[in-house]
């Protein structure tokens, strides 16, 4: 079963109308969203095949001279696998392709930005996009191509082979942006990004001419995600719906293969009447696929052969309405027939489209649902558990959908599709990146809202290099820094209340919070993806995290304290002690000094008293 | 004729003393940094809960709490230093003659590598010192800004560098002498007076000499400027214990101006670490409020912080009874007060003919 509906509006001219929505705005967030796109797909492609990143990206002015907003050559160019070129067209020139749909971790979602940058720049300047992918080491393919905003569809200018030695990806655009004005995001973005991804190598190279370089620091990646089966409480109804159109027992697709499938397993036989496929179908019917079965008992109502097959297209099976609906290719029109509850195929077709029973379906396709779980369940949902889901109606699948948000007894999401950094690298790339006296971090363990797993991971930094500004914090979600809407975020919200002066942090503190959220779907607050909103949870996660590390923090203020007091108690009895000593000399009417040298040692000495 | 010049010289003595204490401490300081000891000075606390007031001697008194300066607690040791300086510079300053102001300290202090924050700081060390010492800072030759005066025949002898030995008889300058370091530091020698004058006003001070009031009821007068400098309390103490001369005091007929009289006489929570200010036996002669209808006085109202105060005053525990509890509340009922030049609305000698006079003869039932 196809979506036809998907292909129906194209998702171009859909994005184009609404580039405001995907952060196209103007030409400085344009160029911003642009960079982040397409540095986060090399990133997510290398991290894919643990391959340690090696990105290069530069932004040239076409013209120079001219002055802002204006056309500039974006290129991005990563050391990851590579596509293989018969996609090429597709990934780059085709709205909604990607391999990103499965549920797990990810910097970017379905791989809609690259396309929606690509589409930006052909509008704004309307240069085609080139693309060099190596996949195998041996060859590299050039494309240059154009998107068909109506149809969807890429069309190429130019493709050549060249021979390479290496895989990696290269996308290079023309787009109208803003450097003077994006340019400051843009360096932080690449710094930041250096932090949260410390074993990648990333250089930027600005219009004009400068190179920023961020070197590797660890070379240990951390573990790739799995891509796991959704959690109960983070699903809704239109998921199920997808769930249910996605099982194995769908009716097969009714293509020459599949008849001469059908035609192998009745024997060999060709031109076959209904009624002999029919005779023959019976006779061997135990011997038969599940495929075929299904096959034969469609073909028994329609009563055709399978020349008669061939010439039309099934498009829908209501079970429970009885009715099956094909559209005729030779009449170019569609029709409707009943099914007859009786007929021994009915229940055959029934079966196949009904699907699974709901325990089974709860079991198999949720994660963490065994099938003590999901009996008590279907009688908190009021739903008998050999229930065929296929044959639910719409106000069921909403009681479904309802009683999987409601239902308590569901075990924790499984953490594995996430891929938090961990706490070594993290440690490593905030010593490296700040130069700090005093560092630290921490991993919580996985939490979940509303069924999505989530991880927190947080650092504190202190001194050293860091300016005495006043604290900062550094946000970033699924290894993405978040650099808009600081002041409406989350984990903004936790760190202003927090009572700092408990933790022995005072005035304007040389202080950095490193905050990452990794989740299979961040709570964004906005579609610009640049806050984070405050789910309780969350929440929860943050303030346990920052307590945590303000914790450390204070025994080390109070050690800094004790160690400067220390310093501060010899100055002060270098310098007072000998004053007295002078002084009482003459007031004791005597003529040497005592011998006070050992009380400048004690004075120093004295452990700080309590007070 | 009282004359003192047999008797032991007092100004030396307690220049003595105080020399010795300062030394003894020195000693002590010296003994302990040698033995690789923390020095400390003891205190005696000034803080609102260590003022009592003691009805034996009437005045305020400490209590027993002190508190101990130590060179060993970080957060004293710059004040313990202080301390120590200052010890120091007095010693220099007594030894040498020399005097100084509260000022000049916090600017003396300067050249010690001694960093005051500000003067209240250093005024601060100096009270510290009078307590640890039990001496007022005029002994250690540290005065106010503020000058009061006195006239009358009382023979001094300076002991001041320059002038030692000189006398100087003070009845000789009819604006009367300043009361200053070198006449506080002064012998008194002899006097032909037998009572002292205090008036809280300078016009009426000079009216007072202009009357021949100090040959008239043979006085010496002395003109306190308001509330008495310290300077000014320790002449007046010295007047009635060293010449043995009784002191009355005039001023204003407001609660102000009884509570000049109540700090001449039994001093004030502020100095309750010393006890060389004060004269207990000495008597206020007006104006009382009670004189303000006797006499028929003219008067202004009260403000709001003068009844204020008669509140305030009310709490104290010297208050409580007698003529100062009755004056107190019959300001209260008036709620209008008079001064000291109200007399003249009867002719400008009327104050010193007629009520001095008058309530010289009413204090002798006192």
């Amino acid at each position: 079963m196809s979506k036809e509906s998907f292909s129906q509006i194209s998702p171009s001219e859909f994005f184009y109308r609404n580039r405001d929505l995907a952060g196209f705005s103007n030409p400085t967030r344009s160029l911003y969203t642009s960079v982040r796109e397409f540095v986060e797909n090399a990133l997510d492609a290398c991290d894919q095949k643990k391959i340690l990143p090696d990105i290069h990206m530069s932004i040239k002015a076409v013209d120079s001279e001219q002055s802002d907003p204006k056309h500039y050559v974006l290129t991005v160019k990563d050391n990851g696998p590579g596509i293989d070129p018969k996609h090429v067209p597709h990934a780059f020139g085709t709205v909604l392709y990607g391999s990103k749909f499965g549920l797990k971790q990810a910097r970017g979602m379905f791989g809609l930005g690259a396309t929606m940058a690509i589409l930006y720049g052909q509008i704004t300047t309307n240069k085609p996009v080139t693309v060099k992918s190596c996949s195998d080491d041996k060859t590299a393919d050039e494309f240059v191509m154009l998107l068909d905003i109506q149809k969807n569809k890429p069309v190429i200018l130019k493709h050549n082979t060249k021979e390479a030695s290496k895989t990696g990806l290269s996308v290079s655009i023309v787009l109208e942006g803003d450097y003077s004005k994006a340019g400051s995001k843009i360096r932080d973005y690449v710094s930041q990004t250096s932090l949260i991804t410390p074993y990648a190598s990333i250089t930027f190279e600005d219009p004009s001419g400068e190179k920023f370089h961020y070197p590797r620091i660890v070379k240990e990646m951390p573990s790739p995600p799995t891509i796991i089966k959704p959690h109960p409480h983070g699903v809704d109804v239109e998921t199920i719906r997808r769930m249910i159109v996605d099982t194995h027992y769908q009716i097969p697709a009714v293509d020459n293969k599949m008849i001469e499938k059908v035609r192998k397993e009745l024997g060999q036989k060709k031109n076959l009447t209904n009624k002999d496929i029919l005779e023959r179908a019976q006779k061997k019917w135990s011997d038969l696929s599940r495929p075929v079965r299904t096959i034969i008992a469609v073909m028994s109502f329609l009563n055709v052969d399978f020349d008669g097959l061939k010439k039309i297209r099934i498009d829908d099976l209501d079970v429970a309405n009885k009715r099956l609906t094909y559209w005729d290719f030779g009449e170019a029109q569609s029709h409707a027939i009943d099914l007859d509850p009786e007929s021994p195929y009915y229940k055959q077709l029934a079966n196949t489209v009904q699907g699974d029973t709901l325990l089974t379906f709860l079991t198999k396709r949720f994660q963490r649902v065994g099938p003590t779980t999901a009996e008590k369940f279907c009688e908190f949902a009021k739903l008998k558990p050999e229930r065929r889901i296929g044959s639910m109606t719409n106000e069921e699948l909403v009681r479904l959908a309802d009683a999987l948000q409601k239902f308590d007894d569901f075990l924790a999401p499984d953490p594995s599709c996430l891929a938090p950094l961990g706490e070594e690298p993290l440690s490593k790339g905030i010593m490296k990146f700040f130069n700090p006296e005093f560092a630290s971090v921490i991993q919580r363990s996985a939490s979940a809202y509303s069924g999505f797993p989530f991880v927190v991971e947080m650092g504190v930094a202190y001194g050293g290099d860091i300016p005495s500004t006043g604290l900062k914090v550094y946000r970033f979600a699924n290894r993405i820094p978040l650099l808009y809407d600081e002041g409406s975020d989350v984990v903004l919200k936790i760190v202003n209340e927090m009572d700092w002066s408990r933790y022995k942090v005072k005035g304007d503190p040389p202080l950095v919070i490193v905050s990452h959220i990794c989740s299979t779907r961040i709570p964004y607050k906005t579609v610009g993806k640049e806050n984070v909103a405050d789910r309780p949870e969350l929440e929860r996660e943050l303030k346990n995290a920052l307590q945590f590390l303000a914790r450390k923090l204070a025994v080390h203020m109070s050690r800094q304290g004790a160690a400067d007091m220390a310093k501060k108690r010899a100055n002060l009895y270098a310098k007072y002690v000998p004053l007295i000593s002078q002084f009482v000399t003459e007031l004791s009417g005597k003529k040497k000094e005592p011998n006070y040298k050992q009380l400048i040692k004690m004075g120093s000495e004295i452990e700080e008293q309590i007070q | 004729m009282k004359n003192k010049s047999n008797k032991q010289k007092t100004a030396e003595t307690r220049k003595a003393n105080l020399l010795s204490v300062l030394e003894k401490h020195g000693i002590n300081i010296y003994d302990d940094l040698d033995k690789g000891k923390f020095p400390q000075f003891v205190i005696p606390s000034r803080s609102v809960n260590n003022i009592v007031y003691d009805k034996k001697i009437r005045q305020y008194i400490l209590g027993n709490a002190s508190a101990i300066r130590s060179s060993r607690n970080m957060s004293q040791l710059r004040s313990y230093t202080q301390l120590t300086w200052l010890a120091f510079f007095v010693n220099r300053l007594v030894r040498e003659g020399k005097s100084s102001t509260l000022r000049d300290i916090y600017y003396s202090s300067q050249a010690f590598s001694i960093d005051f924050e500000d003067q209240p700081e250093s005024d601060n060390i100096i009270v510290d010192l009078e307590a640890v010492t039990s001496s007022p800072r005029e002994e250690f030759h540290i005065f106010p800004e503020e000058r009061s005066s006195v006239f009358g025949d009382l023979t001094i002898e300076y002991t001041v560098p320059g002038y030692e030995g000189k006398r100087v008889n003070l009845s000789d300058h009819p604006d009367g002498y300043l009361i200053g370091p070198s006449l506080s530091s002064a012998e008194l020698v002899d006097t032909s007076a037998e009572l002292v004058i205090a008036i809280e006003k300078g016009g009426l001070f000079t009216r007072f000499v202009e009357e021949n009031v100090h040959k008239k009821f043979k006085s010496i007068i002395v003109d306190t400027a308001g509330q008495a400098p310290r300077s000014t309390r320790s002449l007046l103490k010295r007047l009635n214990q060293e010449l043995g001369l009784p002191v009355v005091i005039l001023a204003d007929g407001d609660v102000y101006g009884e509570h000049i009289a109540m700090v001449i006489k039994s001093g004030s929570a502020n100095a309750a670490h010393l006890r060389e200010l004060t004269v207990p036996d000495a008597k206020w002669l007006g104006v009382w409020a009670t004189d303000i209808e006797k006499y028929k006085l003219p008067t202004i109202p009260m403000t709001e912080s003068d009844i204020k105060r008669i509140y305030d005053l009310q709490k104290d525990p010297r208050y409580q009874e007698g003529n100062w509890k009755k004056q107190l509340e019959v300001f209260l009922k008036l709620k209008r007060k008079a001064e000291l030049e109200a007399f003249s609305k009867y002719g400008l000698t009327n104050i010193t003919d007629k009520y001095l006079p008058a309530k010289l003869e009413e204090s002798k039932s006192l």
